[in-house]
């Protein structure tokens, strides 16, 4: 069969895919009035074609024809092997059932990353609350005294008026959602990225912690972060986890490739860092809203603090455990 | 071939074939998404400069949505890709050709704080420049490829020419470079089309003679094989 008698047979078929492929990918081409595109027709044209360009190539047919038949199977391809996976029931079953469920998957992960936020805490914060002049050895001496004067009983709401609370908001979201995606992100170095943001956050929020303490701020200090770090801190715990199992994927891939090992660690902890963020969004809203009312008494606060952390914890250990 | 190409295969066993953008084409696209995200925020800006402290904040998450969602947000939008991309011809789409899932758009941008580093996208730079598929670290973590939209190859217009019969058999390979010569020769120079047409010129019984005739009979055996006859 010539290139031309080939084209003429099958030109038919080809034009009612096409037809068929402007209407449904919403091209501007796409004929008005038409009558609704059939599913099983186009799964079917679309085999066809697919034959005819497995034909075209083993008989070295003309440029033209192999690049029509390529463009054409190749946007049907797309169109029939989407996914549609957006909408309220899957946000719901992913809040429901696959973040908890990914996070119990990497509980070793977890694990490590929340030693290895937590230890440094504690360690430089109490070396910091024993001596507080080595918080000069981890931020300088006017940052220092802006966290004095930030925690200080005698400021209103934590060191701004309540028409602030908006803007808090904003900061805190771009501010802390940074920190915890480059957790994740520094994950691609083998780990050491990952390894280092969440060993020096650790340090960082138990110098302050021990420094604020140590000079007589530790209410105004702990009542305000208390609740909020339920979110925050698992967060960051989470997309360290993340980080860190990209990067042991990438030093020992085990029986995989490298690379496959990459790709397949990422796909699964996608869920994981997504959900993150998502915890991240109401850390910053309580931050910015709950813990600077400075007027709530402390009995409140710090109730309303365990509600969170056990809340949180609760949900990441049982939720989805028992659904298919 | 020199092209860069990436072979992608379905279940129906054809192979797609995937053209990766290099380096400067995305530079263009990521100049002018940076522009338009630029524009915007200015923007926003200005009418949240009237609103005041409410506006500030507003600002503020808009500033954030704005850098690490804009580009998820177009990916998984119908087109595939940013409106810089869009612009240049270029999509983004998983290794194995199929639209970028939400995992994995959310990974490849989430994944640009790494290879942002030590500046300026300096890691993504050697990555695209080093790799035959123009990857940079996002791309390979979450298996997407940014390729180039496919342009239609011109048609075969010889209309003018006769159809002429072969005087000997012509092996598949032989006919397909014919074939392929007739659909350059528009492109070509007449003294290059020529040249390249005296090389098969044993086609039409001319061998060792070139000339204009010569290639007028040898694009005519082009035409007898893709199934012309007067």
């Amino acid at each position: 069969m010539t290139p031309l008698h080939f084209e003429e047979r099958y030109q038919g078929e080809w034009n009612e895919l096409e037809s068929a492929l402007d209407r449904l990918l919403n091209r501007k081409k796409a004929t008005k009035n038409a009558p609704p595109v059939q599913g099983e027709r186009v799964a079917m044209l679309y085999r066809r074609a697919c034959e005819h360009l497995a034909l075209a190539r083993a008989r070295s047919y003309p440029a033209y024809l192999l690049d029509q038949l390529e463009r054409l199977t190749a946007d049907a391809h797309q169109v029939i092997y989407q996914r549609r996976e957006f909408g309220l029931a899957a946000i719901r079953r992913f809040l429901s059932v696959d973040f908890p469920r990914t996070v119990r998957a990497d509980a070793g992960y977890v694990w490590l990353s929340a030693a290895l936020l937590y230890i440094p805490t504690l360690i430089i914060g109490w070396l910091v609350y024993r001596r507080p002049d080595l918080i000069l050895s981890v931020v300088d001496a006017r940052t220092a005294a802006m966290f004095d004067q930030m925690y200080s009983q005698s400021a209103t709401a934590v060191g701004r008026a309540a028409q602030g609370d908006w803007v808090m908001f904003g900061f805190y979201i771009r501010h802390n959602i940074g920190i915890a995606f480059q957790c994740f992100a520094g994950g691609l170095f083998a780990g050491i990225g990952s390894l280092f943001y969440l060993v020096y956050n650790g340090a960082l929020f138990g110098a302050v912690a021990g420094y604020l303490t140590e000079r007589g701020h530790g209410p105004t200090f702990w009542s305000f972060v208390v609740t909020h770090s339920a979110f925050e801190l698992t967060a960051i715990v989470l997309s360290g986890a993340a980080g860190l199992k990209i990067g042991h994927a990438l030093v020992m891939p085990g029986r995989l490739t490298r690379m496959q090992s990459l790709v397949e660690a990422t796909r699964n902890c996608a869920p994981v860092v997504a959900g993150a963020a998502i915890m991240l969004l109401i850390a910053a809203a309580l931050e910015a809203f709950w813990s600077s009312a400075s007027w709530l008494p402390y009995a409140v606060k710090y109730s309303v603090a365990a509600g969170c952390w056990i809340a949180v914890l609760s949900y990441l250990t049982f939720q989805g455990r028992s659904a298919s | 071939m020199l092209d860069t190409v990436v072979a992608a295969e379905t279940p129906e066993g054809i192979v797609l074939e995937l053209h990766p953008a290099g380096l400067p084409v995305r530079f263009f696209a990521f100049a002018l998404d940076w522009i338009i995200r630029l524009v915007t925020m200015f923007g926003v800006a200005v009418i949240a400069g009237l609103l005041g402290g409410v506006g500030m904040a507003f600002w503020l998450v808009f500033l954030f949505a704005l850098e690490w969602f804009y580009p998820i947000a177009f990916e998984l939008g119908r087109s595939g890709a940013t409106p810089g991309k869009k612009t240049f011809g270029l999509k983004v789409v998983m290794d194995n050709g199929l639209p970028v899932t939400p995992a994995a758009s959310f990974a490849r941008n989430l994944l640009r704080v790494a290879d942002f580093l030590p500046f300026g996208y300096g890691i993504a730079i050697v990555s695209l420049l080093l790799r035959k598929d123009c990857k940079r670290l996002g791309d390979l973590a979450a298996a997407t490829l940014v390729v180039h939209e496919p342009h239609p190859a011109p048609r075969i217009t010889l209309d003018k020419v006769e159809p002429v019969a072969p005087v000997r058999s012509i092996p598949p390979r032989d006919q397909a470079a014919l074939v392929a010569l007739a659909a350059r020769a528009p492109t070509l120079t007449g003294e290059r089309l020529n040249e390249l047409a005296a090389l098969a010129a044993s086609v039409s019984g001319d061998q060792g003679h070139a000339g204009n005739a010569v290639t007028h009979r040898v694009l005519g055996v082009a035409q007898w094989l893709m199934g012309r006859r007067s």
